[in-house]
């Protein structure tokens, strides 16, 4: 056996527990996770249900941890997990796999396929059959911090953008700051309005804010690649930061894994609660409107639908929030068939945009998003996660519709009374 | 100059040619009073109160159907159960309003002149007559072991079936097959039910009126559904009427409300016995038990088992003299655990601890021998 499938199946004895044990142990078989999940049904391709893509840890645990496989294993019936085995189940895992978490909703049993997929890829991660792009994008945000490759320098090249035109102060390093912002790689190169509608809103409500320059990063590839040592690494730099400037809050980008492995993973990697609140964008949002200090003005007359990052309602449950938001800008706001905690996935979370091996599939897997929006004929998307957004807007020109996708946070930003713009120099 | 046997049969024509009103007035029945049992008997049978005039119309023109009451392994019980009311009452009467053309132990005839009564019977009113049956059959060796008049029990019931417009079996004996069938049967006793199935008696319209004995008002119930409306009443699986067999004694116990309070009596003569609360712990069939005792009652109405203190024994039900002892809960095992038993789940239990430390174990050994992954370690090698 070599040393790498070696370190593979030590992981899967790691993450096998009594959950994994009792969801392998009640599956009835009934397949009705397969019509859960967007790559099975976009291709009709049996091999993407999703309890069958968790088969080599389900054998695995049959022949290791129950008596019926321990006997079978001994009399040589069944044969073991090889490199063979992992390296055709690679692409199942990976790239036919995006954690959305829709399979763990139907499942008649309570199975939670997502969370035993985010197992299974620990083994796969030590045993060498983790993507190319994925492992590279690992190697760049544990040495440089950001998957992207973004330096702190181009961080503060587009801070110096945002203050010159909208000249409010992006602030750096503020101790006792009440929240910590932090960004995606993505909203740094991509969407730096993001930034500015952030400023602007929080000037707005009066609240004191800051970045870190140790950590502004917030996806982490730990999580999408299941290396939770990585994933520990990335969130312990987070952690750190805030601690260290004493900050009540740590707002999570629009980004869905981002929130998933902070809010949610973070506490158990490091193994300890944290000192300061974690929360969503659009959570922090919503408490200003609750507060009142979220005053807009005027709406969009467009047509618009909200397009839910899976993360966000079905593994955070933030599901009415945006909704509130949308309300108080758009006068034609409409809800897609399949919308909140039952959404569709766009196609390429889980690490599944940043894998180029994946990138026909994903564009496969887009066409439900896209049957979605075409039944609404509306304007425009919006939607709260930057991945999700590049999904869409690539998805969307791939198959020609010429549709606006906007996020929610620079959509009520535009609302703001202009004359907070630039009352500050 | 007629015969015997002639003055016989002219005298089971002019019997039959009275109808059951006429016959009940001779006997002192006021008009009344027979109606007030047909308005009973609608409201046993669950038939809406209108149905009662319907059903005196139908009784007071019905000529006396002919009868053949046939008694194989049986202890009379049944007959009792009918007659030995403790006065005349209508039930009986109705029953003696019938032209009983063969009953062992009611008709007066005997030896050669009772089987030719019904032999004669069977031929004047073939394909007219009810056949009534108490008693289980034996089947084994050919049914040697029950003779009347050297005619084996199943050749008898096997020619009357023939006949018959329809047949029904009175008693658990005929209906299930009873004590005479309880293990090990040593003479292969079966019901008519099971004598039907396997082809050994033709098929006819069968009601079953288990119990040991039936209620009495249950068979002339029957019987008077059968003269009203010339059909027989909606039955469930096991060919029971649905009016009296439709609902558990348990679900119409008066002392259900205890048993849903959790109020038992723990032996015959703890407080609990005393203040009348549920015998479900003493061994009371109720629950699986499907019979009309807890409404109908028993001796007029006066009584039933369980209001006497003791636990249904389920005298109604399939098996119920193999289905284990009458003083044992229902939901406690018949049988005590046997040593290989225990001796099994020991060592599965065992087995299941050892297999479960095992994994315990490896799992824990993974985790303290974990190895930090490293970037470099994503690579294969």
């Amino acid at each position: 056996m070599s040393a790498s499938l070696k370190r593979g199946l030590q992981a899967f004895d790691e993450v096998i527990d009594a959950s994994v044990a009792s969801f392998f142990s009640s599956c009835v078989h009934c397949g009705l996770c397969a019509d859960a999940c967007l790559f099975y049904t976009e291709t009709g391709d049996p091999r993407y249900t999703p309890i069958y893509k968790l088969k080599p840890l389900q054998r695995y645990w049959n022949q290791h941890y129950t008596l019926g496989g321990k006997i079978a294993s001994y009399l040589g019936l069944t044969t073991a997990v090889d490199d063979a085995e992992l390296a055709e189940w690679q692409e199942l895992i990976y790239n036919s796999c995006t954690l959305c978490g829709r399979c763990s909703m139907v499942c008649p049993v309570g199975n939670d396929l997502t969370a035993m997929i985010r197992k299974i890829r620990e083994g796969m991660a030590a045993a060498g059959y983790a993507p190319e792009d994925l492992i590279a994008a690992a190697g760049r945000a544990v040495k440089i911090g950001s998957p992207m490759g973004v330096r702190l320098p181009a961080l503060k090249a587009q801070a110096a953008h945002v203050e010159k035109d909208s000249g409010l102060e992006i602030p750096f390093d503020r101790e006792g700051a009440e929240y910590m912002l932090l960004l995606s790689s993505m909203e740094i190169m991509n969407y730096p309005e993001y930034l500015e509608a952030v400023a602007r809103i929080m000037k707005q409500a009066g609240k004191s804010w800051t970045l870190s320059s140790e950590a502004f990063e917030a996806t982490n590839t730990g999580i999408q690649i299941g290396v939770s040592d990585i994933a520990r690494t990335l969130v312990k730099r987070v952690v750190d930061a805030a601690e260290k400037l004493r900050v009540k809050t740590v707002i999570s980008p629009e980004c869905g894994h981002a929130y998933t492995a902070i809010r949610w993973d973070g506490p158990n990697l490091i193994g300890r609660p944290y000192p300061f609140e974690v929360l969503h964008i659009l959570e922090v949002l919503e408490q200003f409107r609750l507060q009142g200090v979220l005053q807009l003005e005027g709406s969009e007359s467009q047509r618009l639908t909200f397009h839910d990052p899976c993360q966000l309602v079905r593994r955070g449950g933030v599901i009415d929030p945006p909704r509130n938001l949308l309300r108080m800008v758009a006068d034609n706001f409409v809800e897609m068939g399949d919308h909140g905690k039952m959404n569709w996935c766009c196609g390429a979370g889980g690490g599944v945009g940043a894998n180029e091996s994946a990138a026909e599939l994903k564009m496969q897997a887009f066409q439900r998003k896209k049957r979605q929006i075409s039944e609404l004929g509306v304007d425009a998307v919006v939607t709260a996660c930057a991945n999700c957004r590049i999904q869409l807007e690539e998805g969307l020109e791939e198959n020609e519709m010429d549709l606006p996708v906007l996020g929610l946070t620079e959509l009520l930003a535009e609302h703001l009374p202009q004359r907070e713009k630039g009352e500050r120099g | 100059m007629k015969s015997d046997r002639e003055k016989e049969s002219g005298a089971i024509v002019s019997q039959r040619e009275e109808t059951v009103l006429q016959r009940l007035r001779r006997q002192g029945i006021s008009r009344r009073g027979f109606l007030k049992f047909c308005t009973a008997t609608a409201s046993m049978m669950a038939l809406p109160p209108t149905m009662a005039p319907a059903i005196a119309a139908a009784l007071g023109s019905a000529t006396r159907p002919s009868v053949i009451w046939l008694s194989f392994q049986e202890c009379t019980g049944c007959t009792e159960s009918l007659t030995r009311s403790h006065l005349p009452t209508v039930e009986s009467l109705i029953f003696d309003a019938i032209s009983l053309d063969y009953h062992h132990t009611l008709q007066a005839a005997s030896g050669e002149a009772a089987e030719r009564a019904r032999e004669e019977a069977m031929a004047r009113y073939a394909g007219e007559y009810l056949l009534l049956v108490d008693g289980s059959i034996p089947y084994g060796d050919e049914g040697i072991y029950s003779t009347i008049a050297g005619v084996s029990n199943l050749e008898m019931l096997r020619q009357g079936v023939e006949g018959a417009a329809a047949v029904i079996a009175i008693g658990t004996c005929s209906s299930f097959g009873g004590l005479p069938m309880a293990s090990p049967n040593p003479t292969g006793a079966m019901s008519v039910n099971d004598l039907m199935q396997r082809g050994a008696i033709q098929r006819r319209p069968l009601i079953n009126i288990p119990g040991c004995p039936p209620i009495p008002a249950v068979i002339t119930g029957v019987i008077a559904h059968y003269l009203t409306f010339g059909t027989i009443p909606q039955l469930d699986a096991l060919h029971r009427p649905l009016s009296f067999y439709g609902d558990t004694i348990h679900d119409r116990c008066y002392r259900r409300t205890y048993y849903d309070q959790g109020k038992f009596a723990d032996t015959f003569d703890d407080e609990g016995a005393r203040l009348g609360w549920c015998l479900y712990k003493l061994g009371c069939r109720g629950p699986t038990t499907y019979n009309s005792c807890a409404t109908l009652k028993w001796n007029g109405g006066t009584s039933f088992p369980i209001q006497s203190g003791h636990g249904c024994i389920g005298c109604s039900e399939p098996g119920f003299w193999d289905a284990g002892s009458f003083y044992e809960a229902l939901s406690m095992p018949t049988a005590a655990a046997t040593t290989a038993t225990r001796a099994g789940v020991g060592v599965g239990v065992a087995a299941g601890a050892l297999s479960a430390w095992q994994n315990l174990h490896q799992r824990n050994g993974a985790r303290t021998g974990h190895q930090e992954v490293k970037l470099d370690d994503l690579e294969r090698g």
